[in-house]
């Protein structure tokens, strides 16, 4: 029996959910309302003390962070392979989801927080937002939400992460220039954890991510949209979100164009 | 055929030091002068595409078959994908998420603050006296940013104060909780020996020397045990051996970044 707990099907939470639905394996959705504190609240500390979303559980074992969650996948059921066989190329995917979770994700969700988050907390009640702040189990987090409530990400903290975005999408384009896929000749997790965190770039950063300056990433991305694991996925989501993605939906016939973003 | 680039056995130069000697792979050892960034001097490895970017800092490079391969937790799980005998990698699926959890850990918070530690208490000293204008040619050819931040704080020896005690917040934090761990276990994860104890003892074998107030046989008798444990086995005395100064717990280098936030 495996549960996920997760927020809206995209960035973190969105890796384990897609595994799972491309692994073909089924599982007890929980959704965590992120924006209404409740990965805080007591209940959930019991499932996870660390209050992160999200969290996975199989036959009552928490397994720990999302990117191990997909290797867990993929390594505890049967399915379609989401790592390569080949030790180079599964080594290339370690380096990758690495590089995604220490340098590109962080960049990306201090702006998703900043112009996401941040505005949508700021219409609530302070008085109540402190009290939630500081029932925040990891001092990083608090840290984390404080800065995104307030609004405090300094202009050379939002200036450092847009240069970090620019450099990895630089550097991710010159890989997908070479080979299909992030780690090589087959889809897998490092694939997974690069779509959940970059698919909204084209609108967020469309001057960085668009069909004339990285044409093998929006190729990619709309590769992975396509795939019926995706959809899966999406259905999940609550707010309006994902529906940012239906710009990579060629059917739509919208063009992700620098020029006239 | 295996080669090796690495410096002295310490932090992530020793994690494939030390799965070499245990999975009995013969190498060629190239030992690298990294304080006197012999890597950014020409005719010096070119690194490829893939490994470009470091992301634990100044780590060491395995090739195999003419590929280069980084990031020394990921070298030790490349040897345990492409070669057989003695596994470090427990089968079981939940064990190994385990150890990639404390690898996360590890990387992300603890090492980054003992090398600033590290780094502020050995390699700044070291670093005195090293000629201005070759630095400045030399820091040029560091490929991130962050790390050349990190190797002009060295030079200027410049450490605010809130970096240093941010640091020593994660040491105690990754201390407290490998003591919690050591306590009702021999081993990190599971009840044999495996590849997160490697990760985590190369970065905690200096913690005795360079934070003593927060490792010692009172504060932390759990973890000194393990500690001496590690070193019992002889594939951790053969990389430990390896040291060219006799003092591997005293050589840093800049190490992985500290989270920027959350």
């Amino acid at each position: 029996m495996l549960t996920i707990y997760h927020w809206e099907p995209n960035a973190n939470s969105g890796k384990p959910i897609l595994a799972a639905f491309e692994k073909g394996v089924e599982f007890d959705s929980r959704y965590i309302d992120m924006l209404a504190f409740e990965q805080h609240a007591p209940e959930y500390l019991k499932v996870n003390p660390n209050g992160t979303v999200p969290a996975m559980i199989h036959d009552g074992v928490l397994v720990p962070e999302s990117t191990v969650m997909m290797e867990y996948i993929d390594g505890s059921f049967e399915g379609p392979k989401l790592r390569p066989d080949d030790p180079f190329e599964r080594w290339r995917m370690r380096w990758w989801c690495r590089y995604f979770d220490q340098v590109i994700g962080p960049s990306i969700s201090m702006f998703g927080w900043s112009f996401f988050v941040g505005p949508a907390m700021r219409t609530r009640d302070p008085e109540e937002l402190k009290a939630r702040i500081e029932r925040i189990p990891l001092k990083e987090r608090r840290i984390a939400w404080s800065k995104a409530i307030y609004g405090t990400f300094s202009p050379e903290e939002m200036a450092e992460s847009g240069r970090r975005i620019a450099a990895g999408v630089e550097h991710l384009e010159g890989a997908l220039s070479e080979r299909a896929w992030v780690a090589g000749h087959s889809y897998s997790i490092a694939d997974i954890a690069g779509f959940n965190m970059m698919a909204g770039l084209p609108l967020m950063n469309p001057q960085v991510v668009n069909d004339t300056v990285t044409p093998h990433i929006l190729e990619w991305l709309r590769k992975i949209n396509e795939r019926p694991a995706i959809r899966r996925s999406f259905a999940l989501g609550r707010t309006e979100l994902v529906k940012r993605y239906a710009h990579l939906d060629r059917r739509s016939g919208a063009a992700a164009g620098g020029d006239h973003a | 055929m295996l080669e090796l680039y690495h410096w002295e056995p310490n932090g992530s130069g020793l994690k494939p030091l030390i799965a070499l000697h245990e999975k009995q792979l013969e190498f060629h050892s190239h030992y690298v002068d990294v304080p006197a960034l012999e890597q950014y001097r020409p005719g010096f490895l070119k690194p490829s595409a893939e490994t470009r970017l470091p992301l634990e800092g100044e780590g060491p490079i395995l090739i195999h078959d003419g590929r280069q391969i980084t990031e020394s937790l990921f070298i030790i799980e490349y040897l345990e994908d492409a070669f057989a005998g003695t596994s470090l990698r427990p089968a079981e699926p939940i064990l190994h998420a385990r150890i990639l959890a404390w690898a996360r850990f590890i990387n992300e918070v603890l090492m980054p603050a003992v090398s600033t530690l590290g780094c502020r208490a050995y390699l700044a000293p070291k670093l005195k006296g090293f000629d201005r204008a070759t630095l400045a040619s030399l820091l040029e050819r560091v490929p991130t940013k962050y790390l050349r931040e990190a190797w002009q704080s060295a030079f200027d020896n410049s450490y605010p104060d809130d970096l240093i005690e941010d640091s020593r917040r994660k040491v105690a934090l990754g201390v407290r909780r490998l003591e919690d761990a050591l306590s009702s276990a021999q081993w990190l994860v599971g009840s044999s020996y495996s590849l997160a104890d490697i990760d985590a003892f190369s970065i905690c074998n200096s913690l005795p020397t360079l934070t003593p107030e927060l490792v010692s046989a009172s504060a932390t008798p759990r973890l000194l045990q393990w500690l001496a444990r590690m070193r019992e086995r002889p594939a951790v005395h053969a990389a430990l051996a390896l040291s060219r100064t006799g003092k591997p717990e005293q050589a840093f280098a800049p190490g992985a970044e500290h989270a920027r936030w959350g």
